[in-house]
């Protein structure tokens, strides 16, 4: 009896086992979405902004999981290790293609397959509202004046102000006292308590509080003028020589492992893509003075390749890391 | 004026409002009482969940939540000695002593009283001085947070019953466990052994849940004979009497929490522990000797944890900056909803401060009542025989560490940390100053470097920064003379002076 039972629930799971690949379609279950960044933050809320939209175009559902830690790794790590069936997908940012360079880890995007460059978020340099300094020109004056005084904030190895600072730096000079903070966020708490002299920002983060007069726009990281941000000039008028690096900023991208089926990749960009483009997402970006992008296939590999390369040596170039990008195959741009 | 008043009272006379606010206090209350699930986590979820509505309705279901939740920790801290989240690890020093006493009832009347009166101090103070508090906060510069955590550090005196020396051991190995990970300036790994894993650190919900639950049942089955205590499930609802008893330390601990609640970066965990701390200092003659059930050891940590919600809500509404975790969530969901938290929210959005502050005060109402509700049902928790409570909350230990990150890795952390505080605890080390150096080690670790780097990494100018500006000179001061409390010194002066007397 028992034996007729398991030959009947084998049977039954081995023809469930040979109908389920022909009719089950990509997504079979619910999506992780892990995002490697805590939750409120700026890649936080772009995410959760656009899954929405994303569900809809795919017919699916998505659990957005927040696991963080380590500039990013932990949660990239974690997609990398998962089963590639496109059921656990990575919504993160920029990072990653400094982890070879910064020896925080030993992959990068390419060790991904790319579903979507989602935007580009523009980079702006801040100060205090009484601040001395109206703008960059002044700024960099100062610093060469009393080298090593000025208070920059910076966000750790791999931040976004380390970067901007780099790109100066390979050009100009500007020495200056590196203050460590966790984030955007409480880097601009201390630069309104008047902690900080300056400090290098994400638009979505100081947009706000430089519209308010709470900050004051110094210079946008672009060769012109942001039409979010009206009346903070361009980087490049103080620093022409910035325009080889430009355009460039943080971005926010979509990312499957590498070996995942053909079917779930092109379900993922289509949905993806059409999510992007959608109007109400597009004012949402620009509105927070980001860039929409949308890149998908060859286009966001290029992207990639040239931001890893632009970033990656004007580190290397600044001082900012020993490690060169020659060594890890990346091409000087 | 009358328009505050209409955006103040805009939930309490609309019915659908009003339901999601209780219904947020209320699924707040257990969603805090699990070790691991923590409000942070439910409002993230909440934030994709009501993706679609008003604003307005996110905002009530989420003020809900918040309040509810931060109660909530407060419940499995004194029934089981297993604090929801860090801010009810206070709680626990002598709420979970008055349950082995047979008055866990009455710890949790008391308890929800207190979370209620410390919660409107604090929407009061938030109500009233919000944008001048808002500044203040700003004035505290990297070093004054390094001599915050150093203060908080000093808690170790009064956190470690019995051996100062085991307490100071027992602390410092929180901080080296807070430490392990990414060194926040270098990105250089720190006692990760290599182990990519252990690059984002210990998560200290993960110690804590370890060292408190797992470590507690363990200890449980040394008594598996002996019988529970009958709780005693009169005089639920504190009286009259004893809450005008309490009254000067409540609004002392109270304004206190909202003070560090306003703090960013430093949120109800070290809210409650200075409390706690201060009752135990200024409070003379305790109902019983603290740690052994003290009222005033439940009032204090209570009222501080439920008075810092007020205050984390300052930074967050007149500047669009985050007082803790909880408002960095609530801000991401405003920007989803298509508003601009910043400065300037205030001004475009007029209505959304007095929302917040009715709903607030309203949730505390809901607290009031739901608090005090089902009390005889869940004092009688105490009562079940130990060999369902053990597995019980094993199961709801790993439940809850899992839910964090959904890591088992961590699971094996919990479980690990578990152990180890099993046999710590069966030589003499308490589990207080542990997480007190969980917290404090790096928020010390950052604030010293901040406030080094600033000063060009120049010992001398950093010593003297700490006495040339009058915020830092304070706690400078506040700092030596606690110190000074804790060594034979003191002693000494205070027997000249009953000499002279």
């Amino acid at each position: 009896m028992i034996k007729k039972i398991l030959a009947g629930i084998t049977l039954g799971a081995a023809a469930a086992g040979l109908v389920l690949p022909a009719h089950a379609e990509y997504p079979q279950r619910n999506i992780q979405a892990v995002v490697p960044w805590g939750a409120g933050g700026a890649t936080d809320i772009v995410m959760r902004s656009l899954i929405p939209h994303v569900e809809k175009e795919l017919g699916g559902k998505f659990i957005i999981n927040n696991r963080t830690g380590g500039t990013g790794v932990i949660g990239s790590n974690y997609v990398l290790t998962q089963r590639p069936d496109g059921h656990t997908v990575l919504l993160a940012a920029e990072n990653a293609q400094l982890y070879p360079l910064l020896g925080l880890a030993e992959f990068d995007y390419g060790d991904f397959h790319t579903i979507n460059i989602i935007g580009q978020n523009a980079a702006v340099i801040a100060a205090p509202a009484d601040s001395p300094y109206n703008s960059m020109a002044e700024l960099l004056a100062a610093a060469k004046d009393k080298p090593s005084t000025l208070r920059m904030g910076v966000t750790g190895a791999g931040g976004l102000p380390g970067s901007v600072h780099a790109m100066i730096e390979a050009v100009d000079d500007l020495k200056v006292r590196e203050v460590t903070f966790a984030g955007d966020g409480p880097g601009i708490t201390a630069m309104l308590g008047g902690h900080l002299d300056f400090m290098p920002l994400s638009l979505i983060a100081a947009k706000e509080m430089i519209t308010s007069g709470k900050l004051k726009g110094l210079a946008v990281v672009s060769a012109e003028e942001n039409p979010a941000l009206p009346g903070v000039a361009p980087i490049t008028d103080a620093l022409p020589e910035m325009k080889k690096f430009l355009p460039w900023g943080p971005f926010w991208g979509v990312w499957v492992r590498q070996d995942t089926p053909d079917e779930a990749k092109q379900k993922l960009s289509e949905a993806f893509a059409k999510a992007v483009a959608k109007d109400e997402f597009q004012s949402f970006l620009t509105k927070m003075g980001a860039l929409p992008l949308n890149l998908s296939g060859d286009e966001a590999k290029q992207y990639l390749d040239r931001w890893q390369s632009v970033t990656t040596w004007s580190l290397y170039e600044a001082g900012a890391t020993q490690t060169s990008p020659e060594g890890l195959g990346i091409p000087k741009p | 004026m009358s328009e505050a008043l209409s955006y103040f009272t805009m939930a309490w006379f609309d019915l659908g409002l009003l339901g999601l606010t209780a219904l947020g206090t209320f699924a707040g209350i257990y969603i805090g009482a699990i070790p691991g699930l923590s409000v942070t986590m439910a409002v993230s979820i909440l934030v994709s969940f009501t993706f679609g509505w008003e604003v307005n309705q996110a905002l009530a279901l989420i003020v809900g939540i918040y309040i509810g939740g931060v109660y909530g920790g407060s419940r499995s801290a004194i029934l089981l000695n297993i604090p929801g989240a860090p801010s009810s690890v206070a709680t626990a020093f002598d709420g979970y002593p008055l349950a082995k006493r047979g008055e866990a009832g009455r710890a949790i009347g008391l308890s929800t009283v207190m979370s209620v009166i410390g919660g409107l101090i604090g929407v009061l103070v938030l109500a009233s001085a919000a944008p001048i508090i808002g500044n203040l906060a700003l004035k505290f510069a990297p070093r004054d947070y390094f001599l915050i955590a150093g203060i908080g550090l000093l808690l170790v005196g009064s956190l470690a019953q019995g051996s100062l020396a085991k307490g100071i051991f027992a602390a410092a190995l929180g901080a080296i466990i807070g430490m392990v990970g990414m060194d926040p300036v270098t990105a250089e790994g720190r006692f990760t052994l290599g182990n990519i894993n252990l690059m984002g650190g210990i998560h200290y919900v993960v110690v804590m849940i370890g060292l408190f639950g797992v470590a507690e049942a363990l200890g449980m089955l040394h008594n598996m004979g002996v019988a529970p205590v009958k709780q005693k499930v009169d005089k639920i609802i504190p009286s009259f009497a004893m809450v005008m008893k309490f009254l000067p330390l409540s609004i002392r601990t109270s304004l206190m929490g909202t003070i560090i609640g306003v703090l960013p970066g430093v949120g109800g965990d070290i809210a409650a522990l200075m409390a706690y701390d201060h009752a135990k200092r200024s409070v003379k003659k305790p109902t019983r000797p603290f740690g052994e059930g003290a009222y005033e050891g439940l009032v204090a940590p209570e009222t501080a944890n439920s008075s810092a919600v007020g205050g984390a809500y300052v930074p967050m509404l007149t500047l669009g900056m985050p007082g803790d975790a909880v408002t960095a969530v609530i801000i991401g969901a405003l920007v989803i909803h298509g508003l601009n938290p910043g400065p300037m929210l205030m001004v475009e959005n007029p209505h959304i401060f007095w929302f917040t502050v009715g709903n607030l005060a309203l949730a505390n109402i809901f607290l009031l009542v739901f608090g005090l509700m089902g009390i005889k049902l869940f004092a009688k928790l105490v009562e079940i025989p130990k060999a369902m409570l053990i597995p019980l909350i094993l199961v709801l230990c790993t439940v809850g560490t899992y839910s964090i990150n959904s890591s088992m890795m961590e699971v094996f952390w919990m479980l690990g940390f578990g152990i180890a505080g099993y046999f710590l605890k069966t030589f003499g080390f308490q589990m207080g100053p542990i997480i007190l150096g969980v917290i404090l080690g790096p928020l010390m670790d950052t604030s010293y470097r901040q406030a080094m780097s600033s000063v060009g990494d120049d010992p001398l100018a950093f010593l003297a920064s700490l006495f040339t500006n009058p915020l830092s000179l304070i706690l400078t001061t506040g700092l030596v003379l606690i110190l000074l409390s804790n060594t034979p010194l003191m002693g000494l002066i205070k027997k000249r002076r009953a000499a002279v007397a």
